[in-house]
C-alpha cells in the first residue's frame, strides 16, 4: 500500500439544475437500467417528464437510487418494499429536522 | 493485522448452518443498516457483519476461514499461513456488501491475492469503476466554498490485473452553494481503468455537521429566536444572526411565541437562495429580588389574562 501526495481536485455539484438520463443514473448507482424503470413503476422514483420517451431524473434522486440499490442489495427487498421504505424513511427524515427545530 | 472472529461478531457458532447464518444476517442488517438504523455506530456495525456474512455466507469463503482454525482469537496479531494464496480456492466478490470497504484481513485473506480483475479481463480495456464516498461539512462552508481533505481507500490493478488497496488523500474543492444530499462528482477520480480504459468518476455524498444555531431543512435554514414578552408585546427591531451576518429583523408588535418570521433569501445560497425562518421563543426574566417580585404582582393584577383559557379548566 502507498501513500501518494495529497491531490487537489474539484468537480461539480449535481444539484437541482443538473439532469441525468436512465442510463447515467443506473450508471452512477452500479444498477441495471431496468431495474431503475422498475423503481419508476412502483413509484419509488419521478422522471422529471413521464410522458417523454427518453426519461431525465434531477440529479437529487441520486441519493434516493443509492439507498435503494443499498436496501435490495443489503436487506433483500424487493421495488414495493423499498419504495415504502424511502417514503417511510423520508417522513422520519422530515420528522426528525422538525425535532431538532424545537428542541 | 488482527483476526477477526466472524462468528462472534454474527453471535452464532461454529456449527451454525447455511441458513443460520442467514436468518441471523437478515435480523442483523435490518437492525444495524446506516439507511434505517437508529443505533449508535450503526455503520461500524453494519459493516462488521457484512464482512462477516461475505466470508460466512459463502460456502468456499467459509470453508477457507474454516481451515484457520478455531484458536485465533478476536483481535489477535494474524498472519495468513505460509502458501495461503496456493491453496486452490477461488474467491468471488458479490452478494451482500461486495465492494464495500472490507478489513486488511478480509483483504488479505479473499481480495489480495484473487483480485477480479485479472484472468480473462487482461485484454480486455475496461472504464474504472465509479466510486462514492462521503463527506460532511460545516453549514459556513457550504456559504463560501472551501476545500476539504479527504482520505480514500481505493482498490487499484497493477500490471497483472490484481487489486491492490491502496489510500489516496485527495483535497476536494467543496464548492459554494452545495447542499445536504447532493453529490458533487469529480470527473475521472474513481477506479484506474483496465487495459488502459479511461478511469471511473468519484461521487461525493455531501452532508452537513450539526450547527449550534442553525437548522437545515431542504435549501432553508431555521433558528430558534428568543425575544423578551415586551418585545413580542409591543414589537421590536431585534438582531438576528445569519451565516453572512448579523441583520436587523423587525418583529411585528402582537406576535407570539412559536410564529416563524421569514427572512428571504438568507437560506442556503443558489440560483434560488433558501429563506431563514426565525422561530420566535418567548423567554420570561426571572424575577431574582422584591422589586422584580412587585413588577410580576403588579402584572398578575393588571392583566386579565388566563393562559389556560383554552384548555376549559
Amino acid at each position: 500500500m502507498s501513500e501518494r501526495q495529497s491531490e487537489s481536485v474539484s468537480g461539480i455539484v449535481l444539484g437541482e439544475r443538473e439532469t441525468l438520463t436512465l442510463e447515467s443514473l443506473a450508471g452512477l448507482c452500479t444498477v441495471e437500467t431496468d431495474w431503475v424503470v422498475e423503481l419508476v413503476e412502483y413509484g419509488a422514483l419521478e422522471p422529471l417528464d413521464p410522458t417523454r420517451r427518453q426519461w431525465e431524473f434531477s440529479a437529487v434522486v441520486l441519493k434516493r437510487v443509492r439507498t435503494a440499490a443499498r436496501l435490495r442489495r443489503d436487506l433483500e427487498l424487493g421495488p414495493a418494499g423499498i419504495a415504502l421504505a424511502l417514503d417511510l424513511l423520508d417522513e422520519i427524515e422530515a420528522l426528525r429536522a422538525r425535532l431538532r427545530a424545537f428542541s | 493485522m488482527e483476526y477477526k472472529d466472524y462468528y462472534k461478531v454474527m453471535g452464532v457458532g461454529r456449527d451454525a448452518s447455511a441458513d443460520e447464518i442467514k436468518r441471523t444476517y437478515r435480523k442483523l442488517a435490518r437492525k444495524y443498516h446506516p439507511d434505517v438504523s437508529k443505533e449508535k455506530d450503526a455503520e461500524e456495525k453494519f459493516k462488521d457483519v457484512a464482512e462477516a456474512y461475505a466470508v460466512l455466507g459463502d460456502k468456499e469463503k467459509r470453508k477457507a476461514y474454516d481451515e484457520l482454525g478455531e484458536n485465533w482469537k478476536q483481535g489477535q496479531d494474524f498472519r495468513p499461513p505460509p502458501n495461503w494464496e496456493n491453496q486452490g480456492f477461488e474467491f468471488h466478490t458479490s452478494g451482500p456488501g461486495g465492494g464495500a470497504d472490507y478489513s486488511d484481513f478480509f483483504e488479505e485473506l479473499f481480495r489480495g491475492m484473487h483480485g477480479q480483475a485479472g484472468g480473462r479481463a487482461r485484454n480486455v480495456r475496461m472504464r474504472g469503476q465509479d466510486e462514492h464516498a462521503r463527506i460532511a461539512i460545516d453549514l459556513e462552508d457550504a456559504f463560501h466554498g472551501t476545500t476539504r481533505s479527504l482520505s480514500l481507500r481505493v482498490h487499484e490493478p497493477d500490471a497483472h490485473g490484481r487489486l491492490h488497496p491502496r489510500n489516496r488523500t485527495l483535497n476536494v474543492r467543496i464548492p459554494k452553494g452545495v447542499r445536504p444530499g447532493q453529490h458533487i462528482r469529480l470527473a475521472g477520480q474513481g477506479s484506474t481503468g483496465i487495459g488502459g480504459g479511461e478511469p471511473g468518476d468519484l461521487l461525493l455524498e455531501v452532508s452537513f455537521h450539526p450547527h449550534r444555531l442553525y437548522n437545515v431543512e431542504g435549501r432553508d435554514l431555521s433558528l430558534k429566536l428568543p425575544v423578551a414578552p415586551w418585545e413580542v408585546a409591543l414589537g421590536a427591531t431585534v438582531r438576528v444572526p445569519t451565516p453572512t451576518g448579523a441583520v436587523e429583523l423587525k418583529v411585528p408588535p402582537g406576535s407570539s411565541s412559536g410564529q416563524r418570521l421569514r427572512l428571504k433569501g438568507r437560506g442556503l445560497p443558489g440560483k434560488h437562495p433558501g429563506d431563514l425562518y426565525a422561530r420566535l421563543e418567548v423567554v420570561t426574566p426571572p424575577a431574582k429580588n422584591d422589586e422584580e417580585k412587585t413588577f410580576y404582582r403588579k402584572m398578575a393584577d393588571d392583566f386579565d389574562f388566563n393562559p389556560r383559557a383554552g384548555l376549559g379548566v
